[in-house]
């Protein structure tokens, strides 16, 4: 949100999903589309099928490279190398649109200066795509008028991820691919309701709809309307709430998140929660994080409870109730009034519409949206939508850049933390497959997906396999400095030499065990796409042996292991 | 991990999809094992080739090594001992549509081999090795034709002359140029011989008239309508007047490739041509026109134009929508001028001996007409006769009638049947139509007195069934539907099981989209219309003697 | 002379726009021309013959759905001629299909059944009695009955042109003309990602889902649909909740996730493998349905509300009076609604005193 809210003023897609079927020009970087946004890849897939062109930028042979026109393999956590390269072809060419630069960004002198020496030949070298590859990319993207970028964690998930985003809004800035239909950049939200929960101000530096908490004419504003004083200090960020977890983090109230398995270097972090004095948990399952809570509130999901969640491309949608939770489980909005109320708070909202009013309230981008609206308009709003007569925007900046003038970003590559070294050669890179769904707590109990993907796996190229004795199907230990997990190894066309891939969903393989917690500078994302491994292969005997699993838990979820008490 | 076979349709090279078929015919047999291999080689889809292999008769049983025409002269020749004397030979083989041997029967298929006149002496004497068959049987495809000897004058065609390869009129046409090859047609009054009639220049015309660049001619050579086997008999005799033909329309209409898309079965007449061909191109005959060959592999469905632009294309071959013409987006999306083996044929000759003569060489219509004769007659052949005999005049050049007239097949059987009455009307486009019949491909099929018509009608409708391409209702459930009514009513001899033959065969004509389904009830509807002592209650409908 | 964006539809005036087709111009002013095999999503391809129409000049009758209209078209869509058409039409349909609607219904409606209903006086045609065989795939989700299959290529043509996987494929000819994947594989060995599109285009539920028919669900008109927003990845796909109240001891049961008809957005009526299929774990007994507090011997024990809030409450504040509000952090949630993220950022700001709010997906 934050590279964005940066250099064009509005973190979220530009555009529609609906958009991305016209567009003529795709470029995608950092997205395993077709599993991780199944129905946006359905989009692309349609705009290819019209005869668009589609360049995937990624280190793995996805299958959306199986339609592209192009696959550019970089080497993961190389892409400021590439994306600088593009922006000086564009420049050194002549291709860049002026009057836009002229009229409506800032920072281009700086820009243009920083990427001189970026030259596809240079980037060839660091990044592995080939240089003719690089400039067909850059003249065919700044020459359509209706070109799109697309991007998910692949360019976010890094150390470096906002520089990334910075790379990214210079090439859109560049030539103008901004403020009209089918063209823009475009991050795919990877949950439900992740640009809702930045929207609603469940941040450390924003209240809802981006107002700083450090903006004393903001802060004002919420000190009047919630009736209290407010800290304009900014808060922490998930990645250093993680590294202070038993230090200066003593107690952490948790709602919907299994930390211990979305969290980097989780050996570390279970230390820090067993020094915790208190740790809430607010789930719809005893989660592996809730080994370490004190309290367990039972939450009702998605088909237990009204609200609304706020999509990729910023619309606003009805969840709607459709049966009752468990026993006594509680809609999270009911358990987060109850906690208030028992903590003297005198919260009294008689439902999620009500909460959502209260919101937009505040917040003028959302004010023109409320549950009774898009009830009877019978379909989501997309924000901005300042009044209730406004039809909500389908694609942002068509007046202008939202924040005045667009920021270019002038960026260098930094190299990921970690490299790959003799004693750890291959680069590991974790994602999401189709058939499972982040720590697969919901999936892992739904009939079927458990057969069709039933256990954690590695991805591995042919001949670094066979350097290691390792056929596919073999049981192989995975390392790192950090920890290790024993999984199966598959041999694989998908990642390029010298890179191995795994899913991060499954609790006996936590992929976590081994990734770095080093966050990015600005957000705090942690480095999930570059770590530095080895691969074993494992003897038979051993493979036998299922108590060997380093990378299983010990106990129960919800056993003794806590000494929180 | 993603093999090629994995990639989608939209991505894989649309030209190299017209492999898929020959390369499944390449493998033994079927298996997803097989499946998976075209599709790796090819980048088409698995389920795809897996869906192009199930269309095709000769794809899916490709392991059957023969099989036994039960085509309605073949029948009438003993089809049906030939299948019993396999069994009892055990020599494995399956029923199958018309082979294009009417003149010959009974006629079985080796692989892709036609084998004429067989006895069930020889298939008894084969114990069950089909090359000990394949020897006994005759081999030479050629049949009898008329005029028998070379004969300059009156035959257009003249099948009976040896080839000639001085491509004269070919060289014609570069003379005289585009425009005026067509208006030669147009002077000549040439009607397509695949069975539409519709006037040729006008295709022509428009073919030359589409502004894109890239454009086709595909010769129709899936000769395939039960009773018809004249394009077999030009191509066996005459590969000169079909490549002489095909350079013409390629020049007229400024045509850079020709496809040449021939039935499955047709192994010996694709040899010939095969042969021509590479013949012309050594020479450079035809400067640096293309020649390519398409084999289809067992579907009468793709006689149909579009249904055959989308087996060359390699996939089912179900006919397309109209318009948008073949003439318009015909192959891959271009202008294509698409014609029967005849019509081609016909083209030199009118180049070279004048319009006029064309229309003269015509009784009511212009130009002559090959007619495919077959069943109870005593010379089954091809005969060159001017457009518009009659079908006593037909037969008498065939040494006349095998017992008493009952009823013909005029074109094949989508014509339905006509009763003996209509004998002197002239086999012509328009006359036929006046009776609800119609010329077709001139596939002229005798019945003598002995044969029932609810059993020569029900083996039409089996044939109409086991074609039907599938694609839309009124004909995939139709065919099926009139067929089962039938058998009900030779089964149980109850008029009621054809109460609704007409109300079907009427949504037939209207709802279906090709041609195959709006006539496939007539060989039933006319047999009730004009042979209803056949079809009265407790009728024997059995098989003639 | 009619104007130029003009056709006559049963003697009304119709507008059309450029490249709409009759069916288009037809649906977009409420009359209803009886579809089967079309789908705005798919190309049309004119197979199922339902649609077709009489226009004036056109010996045949044209399908309304790929006819493009034209300036001043004349076009009869319930003449005698058409009428008798669609009656004959549907019967055969009927005659190759599960005669019985409620026995044919017993997962979704069936379109062909419905079409029918409405259009009455079909001749009654003695059934065909295909033998159908039953086809056994492994995969969980989707199950393909072939006696109620029209062959109208819907799923097939989906899987192509919207999923792109092509792991279907119309197969055989004539009658036999079925659906199939390669070879008849299971859809698991397919390239199938079991989006279950076909499910949802298939118009007579040939297609159809494995799991509540297995379950001996209600049938889906039985069932009570409830629109909401799926709880996966960031497109927001709206879906229905089809639910059986009087399940799940009065609780209501979602027994099945249908779409939204195509042209919803944001996802045009899609839907992928986990929105639709992945809702088992609403009902899963590992499901919390009780407060659990810590107790004194280490393990986790049911509790009442009123006791975990006390705790929770207690709790926090203990730690914000000993070392100061900033020592506590509030996780919110992604995958919670808008209104609790709203509410977890005013409880940590407003009622504690701390801006260490935050949740995993800031980027």
């Amino acid at each position: 949100m934050a590279g964005l809210v940066t250099t064009f003023g509005a973190g979220a897609m530009t555009n529609s999903i609906h958009e991305i079927r016209e567009a003529d020009f795709l470029f995608v970087i950092g997205s395993n589309t077709s599993e991780a946004h199944p129905i946006i890849a359905m989009e692309m897939k349609r705009a290819v099928r019209r005869g668009a062109k589609l360049v995937v930028a990624d280190p793995r042979s996805i299958w959306m490279t199986t339609i592209a026109d192009r696959h550019l393999p970089l080497k993961p956590g190389t892409d400021v190398w590439l994306l600088n390269a593009m922006a000086q072809v564009i420049i050194a060419e002549g291709l860049s649109d002026e009057n836009f630069i002229a009229q409506s960004t800032e920072g281009y002198e700086a820009l243009a200066e920083r990427v001189a020496n970026y030259t596809p030949e240079e980037a060839e070298k660091i990044t592995g795509v080939a240089a003719a590859d690089i400039r067909a990319t850059a003249r065919a993207y700044a020459t359509t008028r209706k070109a799109g970028i697309y991007y998910t964690l692949g360019i976010t998930e890094h150390t470096h991820g906002t520089d990334n985003v910075y790379a990214l809004s210079n090439l859109v800035l560049l030539t103008g691919h901004l403020g009209s239909r089918s063209t823009g950049l475009n991050p795919l939200r990877g949950q439900n309701n992740v640009q809702g929960a930045n929207d609603a101000g469940a941040s450390p530096i924003f209240f809802p709809d981006y107002q700083s908490v450090g903006d004393p004419e903001i802060q004002a504003k919420y000190e009047a309307a919630w009736g209290c004083s407010l800290s304009s200090e900014p808060g922490l960020n998930l990645n250093q709430m993680m590294k202070v977890a038993g230090s200066k983090i003593r107690a952490f109230f948790i709602m919907g998140e299994d930390i211990v398995m979305s969290e980097p270097n989780v050996a570390v972090l279970e230390e820090g929660l067993n020094a915790m004095d208190f740790v809430v948990i607010q789930d719809i399952f005893l989660t592996e994080t809730a080994r370490f809570a004190d309290v367990v509130l039972p939450a009702a999901c998605f088909a237990e409870k009204d609200g609304t969640f706020t999509n990729s491309e910023r619309r606003v949608q009805l969840v709607r109730k459709a049966v009752e939770p468990p026993g006594e489980a509680r809609a999270d909005w009911r358990i987060l009034i109850d906690i208030a109320r028992a903590s003297g708070a005198d919260w009294d909202y008689q439902s999620p519409a009500d909460i959502y009013a209260e919101l937009v309230h505040e917040a003028p981008n959302f004010a023109g949206i409320s549950h009774e609206r898009i009830d009877s308009e019978g379909i989501g709003l997309q924000w901005p939508c300042p009044t209730s007569d406004h039809p909500g925007t389908k694609f942002l900046h068509e007046g202008g850049v939202l924040r005045g003038k667009g920021l270019f970003q002038a960026v260098d590559y930094k190299p990921s933390v970690e490299i790959a070294d003799s004693d750890y050669p291959l680069v590991l890179s974790t994602g999401r497959t189709l058939y499972h769904y982040n720590a697969a707590t919901q999936t892992t109990r739904s009939a079927g997906l458990p057969e069709k993907q039933p256990e954690a796996f590695v991805e591995l190229h042919r001949k670094d396999a066979g350097q290691r004795g390792i056929s596919d199907g073999d049981l192989v230990e995975v390392l790192s400095r950090r920890g290790s997990l024993r999984c199966r190894a598959q041999v694989s066309r998908q990642v390029r030499r010298g890179c191995i891939w795994m899913p991060f969903h499954f609790a006996d393989s936590r992929a976590n065990l081994l990734t770095v917690d080093q966050g990015d500078a600005v957000t705090g994302t942690a480095e999930y796409k570059v770590c530095a491994t080895e691969v074993r292969l494992l003897a038979a005997a051993a493979a036998d042996d299922k108590t060997l699993f380093p990378g299983a838990f010990w106990g129960e979820p919800g056993g003794a292991t806590s000494s929180a008490t | 991990m993603y093999t090629r076979s994995d990639s989608p349709a939209m991505t894989h090279d649309k030209k190299t999809r017209a492999h898929v078929p020959e390369l499944l015919q390449q493998l033994g047999q079927p298996s997803a094992a097989g499946v998976d291999a075209v599709a790796r080689h090819t980048g088409v889809p698995a389920a795809d080739v897996f869906g192009v292999e199930s269309f095709y008769s000769l794809l899916d049983q490709r392991d059957l090594k023969t099989r036994v025409c039960t085509g309605l002269s073949c029948r009438l020749a003993g089809a049906e001992d030939l299948l019993k004397a396999c069994d009892k030979a055990r020599l494995e083989t399956a029923p199958t549509s018309c082979i294009a041997a009417c003149d010959r029967p009974p006629a079985m298929l080796r692989e892709r081999r036609v084998v004429c006149e067989v006895t069930t002496g020889d298939v008894l004497e084969s114990q069950g090795s089909f090359e000990k068959l394949y020897s006994a049987a005759g081999s030479d495809w050629r049949g009898s034709i008329w005029p028998a000897t070379a004969d300059e004058g009156e035959s257009l065609l003249n099948l009976a002359a040896a080839p000639n390869w001085s491509a004269a009129g070919y060289a014609k046409a570069l003379e005289i140029g585009p425009e005026a090859v067509i208006q030669a047609l147009e002077e000549a009054g040439l009607q397509g011989r695949g069975g539409a009639g519709f006037p040729a220049h006008i295709k022509w015309s428009a073919v030359r008239g589409e502004a894109e660049p890239v454009k086709y001619i595909v010769l129709n050579g899936d000769e395939a309508e039960p009773g018809t086997f004249k394009d077999r008999e030009i191509m066996l005799r005459r590969p000169d007047l079909v490549l002489d033909g095909l350079a013409i329309a390629a020049h007229a209409v400024g045509a850079g490739e020709v496809w040449l898309y021939l039935r499955g079965e047709f192994e010996i007449p694709r040899e010939i041509m095969e042969r021509a061909v590479a013949a012309a191109e050594e020479e450079e005959r035809y400067g640096d026109l293309a020649f390519h060959f398409h084999s289809g592999h067992g579907a009468y469905i793709c006689g149909e134009e579009t249904a055959l632009l989308e087996s060359l294309e390699g996939r089912r071959g179900m006919p397309r929508h109209k318009p948008p013409f073949p003439t318009a987006q015909g192959l891959w999306g271009k202008p294509t001028l698409i014609h029967n083996v005849e019509t081609i044929a016909l083209v030199p000759t009118i180049l070279l001996r004048g319009a006029e003569f064309f229309r003269q060489a015509g009784k009511t219509q212009p130009g002559t007409k090959l007619y495919c004769l077959s069943g109870h007659v005593a010379r089954p052949g091809v005969y060159e006769m001017p457009l518009g005999v009659s079908l006593d005049e037909l037969v008498e050049a065939a040494g006349g009638y095998i017992g008493e007239l009952k009823a013909f097949s005029p074109g094949g059987a989508s014509s339905g049947f006509l009763p003996a009455s209509e004998r002197a009307r002239p086999l012509d486009f328009q006359a036929l139509a006046e009776v609800d019949s119609m010329l077709g491909s001139a596939g002229v099929v005798v019945l003598n007195e002995g044969v029932n018509m609810a059993w020569a009608a029900a083996e039409q409708l089996e044939f109409f069934e086991r074609e039907s391409c599938g694609q839309c209702a009124p004909c995939r459930i139709g065919t099926a539907y009139q067929r089962a009514s039938l058998e009900r009513f030779r089964e149980d001899g109850d008029a009621q099981a054809l109460e609704h033959v007409d109300n079907i065969a009427w949504e037939m004509i209207e709802g279906s989209i090709c041609g195959l389904g709006q006539t496939a009830s007539l060989p039933l509807t006319s047999a009730l219309r004009h042979f209803p002592e056949d079809f009265v209650a407790n009728s024997s409908g059995g098989a003639p003697q | 002379m009619s104007a130029p964006d003009q056709i006559l539809v049963d003697d009304q005036t119709l507008k059309f726009c450029p490249g709409e087709t009759i069916l288009d111009a037809t649906r977009r002013a409420g009359c209803s021309l009886p579809t089967l095999c079309h789908d705005p999503r798919l190309e049309p391809v004119g197979a199922c013959r339902s649609c077709l129409v009489e226009v004036k000049g056109q010996r045949r009758l044209m399908p309304a759905c790929k006819t493009p209209a034209s300036p001043g078209m004349q076009i009869e869509t319930r003449n005698e001629r058409v009428l008798r058409h669609q009656r004959v039409l549907l019967s055969l349909y009927l005659s190759d299909h599960v005669g019985d609607p409620s026995e044919c219904e017993d997962g979704a409606p069936c379109e062909l059944h419905a079409l029918a209903k409405d259009l009455g006086n079909l001749p009654v045609l003695v059934p065909l009695q295909r033998k159908h065989k039953p086809r056994a795939d492994r995969n969980p989700f989707i199950e393909f009955r072939s006696e109620r299959c029209i062959a109208c290529a819907r799923c097939v043509r989906y899987c192509d042109e919207v999923e792109g996987v092509n792991a279907i494929t119309l197969t055989g000819r004539g009658l036999h003309t079925t659906i199939s994947t390669a070879s008849g594989i299971s859809l698991y060995d397919s390239t199938c990602e079991l989006c279950g599109g076909c499910v949802d285009v298939c118009p007579t539920g040939a297609m159809a889902e494995k799991m509540p028919l297995s379950a001996g669900a209600a049938p889906e008109r039985e069932l009570e649909k409830v629109r909401t927003t799926c709880n996966y990845c960031g497109v927001g796909c709206q879906m229905d909740l089809n639910v059986d109240r009087a399940a799940a001891a009065g609780r209501g049961q979602v027994v099945k996730v249908t779409s939204p008809p195509a042209g919803t957005a944001p996802s045009d009526g899609n839907l992928c493998v986990k929105g639709r299929f992945a809702y088992d774990f609403i009902d899963h007994p590992d499901r919390l349905s009780t407060p659990l507090l810590r107790g004194a011997d280490g393990n986790l024990h049911p509790a009442s509300w009123e006791a975990a809030l006390e705790r929770t409450a207690a709790g926090l504040q203990e730690v914000a009076k000993k070392h100061g509000a900033d020592a506590l952090a509030f996780v919110s949630s992604a995958r919670c609604t808008m209104e609790e993220n709203y509410l977890v950022q005013k409880l940590s700001r407003a009622v504690f005193g701390t801006n260490n709010v935050h949740q995993c997906a800031a980027t």
